[in-house]
């Protein structure tokens, strides 16, 4: 699979200190059909970290994507590519807070990252036409094909895939009542201003609330956790003014 | 003529070894017809063989069957490798009915006898509850999952007697393979460590100085996180996971023995004797 989507590394500047965002083309209605690489280019913007965007399917060295090149080092993993952001750059878009706020920040992403996740790459992959998926071009039927059967051995592997379709979404309710709870009236989840969870968050639900809107995952939010569509929207318009600009058609890198 | 002894003595060999193989396997997960009572109320939680340290070696029977004892569910050991229809285990059989994974588990038995150990907590405090028992059930089961079964070769010790080699060989194949499936494999040792000690920040500064997470009483999650910790503060003294709870984190460990003290009076009683 990493064959046929990989292509050939980008060249990079490692002169200059921009972060280079490696990830897969921009998707027709959301400027990523994968949640990793948008919730790491909403922290990169929130954090007003110099940074520039390539587009393409290379791998990291771990068989994923998004990754990110800085000066000569090529980092994977969204999370530890904010650790090592945090670092290089003196940023910390978490200091605001408490150390029990952290506690439960970290609770939320993993929850969000580790079990949602599972729920939205079921839906998208296993239970419907991965067509729906929002990709910018129509992918070869073959090539869904390929990676449908690749992430339902994944899902059977990690548990999610064990389940009926019933039983997801029901998993699926549980964590956006959960998160629909704890944001309650307030703007990010933690107050008035947001931390790496809500790009995390964002990246997840962006995929239903402004991406794959038939989902029947979409007319829950909508109908019983309003506020999380409201949440997606606070973080659209702050951090992604120019959402429409970068949905245009862009050339992928060579 | 180039004589064929030498590879039929071989084949007979393997075979012989495959066929061993087979047999011992066999003996492990033998499918031997499980019978209940289903005029009773009697929950059956049908789980593998104690351990020698703790009372499942496995994170999600140790919730389950804490959680029983939390909700006072009147409730009957079944020690069996027989698997649910998911393919997994721990499962519960109650009234003619059966059923995997042990949230569903969970959520099933409060509907059924009407109980409910979340009861105490605000909406806000059971959305929080819900993060902590994924981030512990999602993400901390696969560090320590990599930490037993990826990186190095798995002890047995505190393992059931019946887990024999050969066992563990297949369980640690299976493991690996489901560990790259979710992801956490594609990390290296040291990150994976990494990972897992941020999960235990975490939960050591939410529980702070309470008793369990959310105060005096104890919730599902408490169950959840109390079933994952066990494996490491009683089954793996040696571990590095242990010594980072006892240096950095020891609320973690107190929690433990909170947990264990109030709802596994029994605790040395049921192990399975060294």
């Amino acid at each position: 699979m990493g064959i046929l989507l990989s292509s050939k590394k980008p060249t990079f500047d490692d002169t200059s200190n921009t972060v280079f965002l490696v990830q897969i083309p921009r998707g027709r209605k959301v400027p990523s059909v994968s949640p990793f690489p948008l919730k790491l280019e909403t922290y990169l913007r929130m954090a007003k970290i110099p940074h520039e965007s390539v587009i393409s399917n290379a791998l990291s060295p771990k068989g994923k994507t998004p990754w990110i090149h800085h000066r000569g080092r090529d980092i994977a993993d969204s999370q530890f590519c904010i650790e090592y952001l945090n670092k290089e750059f003196g940023v910390n878009i978490d200091e605001h807070l408490t150390t029990e706020q952290q506690a439960i920040s970290r609770a939320i992403l993993k929850m969000v990252e580790e079990n949602f996740y599972w729920v939205l790459v079921c839906y998208r992959w296993v239970y419907s036409d991965p067509q729906n998926a929002g990709f910018a071009q129509k992918l070869p039927s073959w090539l869904l094909y390929l990676i449908s059967k690749r992430v339902k051995g994944y899902a059977n592997g990690q548990g999610m895939g064990r389940h009926t379709p019933d039983e997801v979404f029901h998993i699926g309710k549980l964590d956006l009542q959960a998160l629909s709870d704890y944001l309650g009236d307030k703007k990010f989840f933690f107050g008035d201003k947001p931390c790496v969870t809500d790009c995390s968050v964002f990246g997840m639900l962006a995929q239903l609330v402004l991406n794959q809107t038939e989902a029947p995952l979409y007319a829950l939010i909508q109908s019983e956790f309003p506020n999380l569509e409201r949440f997606c929207l606070t973080m659209r318009d702050t951090y992604w003014p120019d959402w429409n600009d970068v949905l245009k058609p862009v050339a992928a890198a060579t | 003529m180039h004589c064929n002894c030498g590879n039929t003595k071989l084949l007979i060999a393997a075979a012989g070894a495959v066929a061993a193989s087979a047999f011992i396997l066999l003996k492990f997960c033998r499918k031997k017809k499980l019978t209940f009572n289903d005029d009773s109320n009697v929950v059956y939680l049908v789980q593998l063989p104690r351990g020698k340290r703790v009372p499942s070696i496995s994170p999600f029977p140790l919730k389950l069957e804490t959680y029983l004892r939390v909700a006072k569910i009147p409730y009957e050991n079944v020690f069996s490798s027989q698997f649910s229809t998911k393919g997994k285990t721990p499962w519960i059989h109650h009234r003619g009915t059966d059923l995997g994974d042990s949230q569903f588990c969970i959520e099933y038995l409060n509907k059924q006898f009407n109980v409910d150990i979340n009861a105490h907590l605000t909406k806000e405090q059971r959305g929080v509850a819900r993060a902590f028992l994924k981030m512990v059930e999602e993400n901390l089961y696969w560090v320590l999952a990599c930490a037993r079964w990826v990186f190095g070769s798995p002890s047995r010790a505190g393992f059931p007697s019946s887990m024999n080699s050969l066992v563990l060989y297949f369980i640690q194949r299976k493991v690996k393979q489901y560990a790259y499936a979710q992801g956490m494999a594609r990390h290296s040792a040291k990150e994976v460590f990494h990972i897992g000690k941020l999960d235990y920040q975490a939960l050591s500064d939410f529980l702070g100085d309470k008793k369990f997470l959310f105060g005096d009483k104890p919730c599902e999650t408490d169950c959840g996180v109390f079933g994952m910790l066990a494996q490491v503060v009683f089954n793996q003294p040696d571990s590095p996971h242990y010594e980072v709870i006892k240096k950095e984190f020891p609320n973690l460990e107190r929690f433990c023995w909170s947990m264990r003290e109030a709802y596994w009076p029994d605790w040395d009683q049921v192990l399975e004797k060294a």
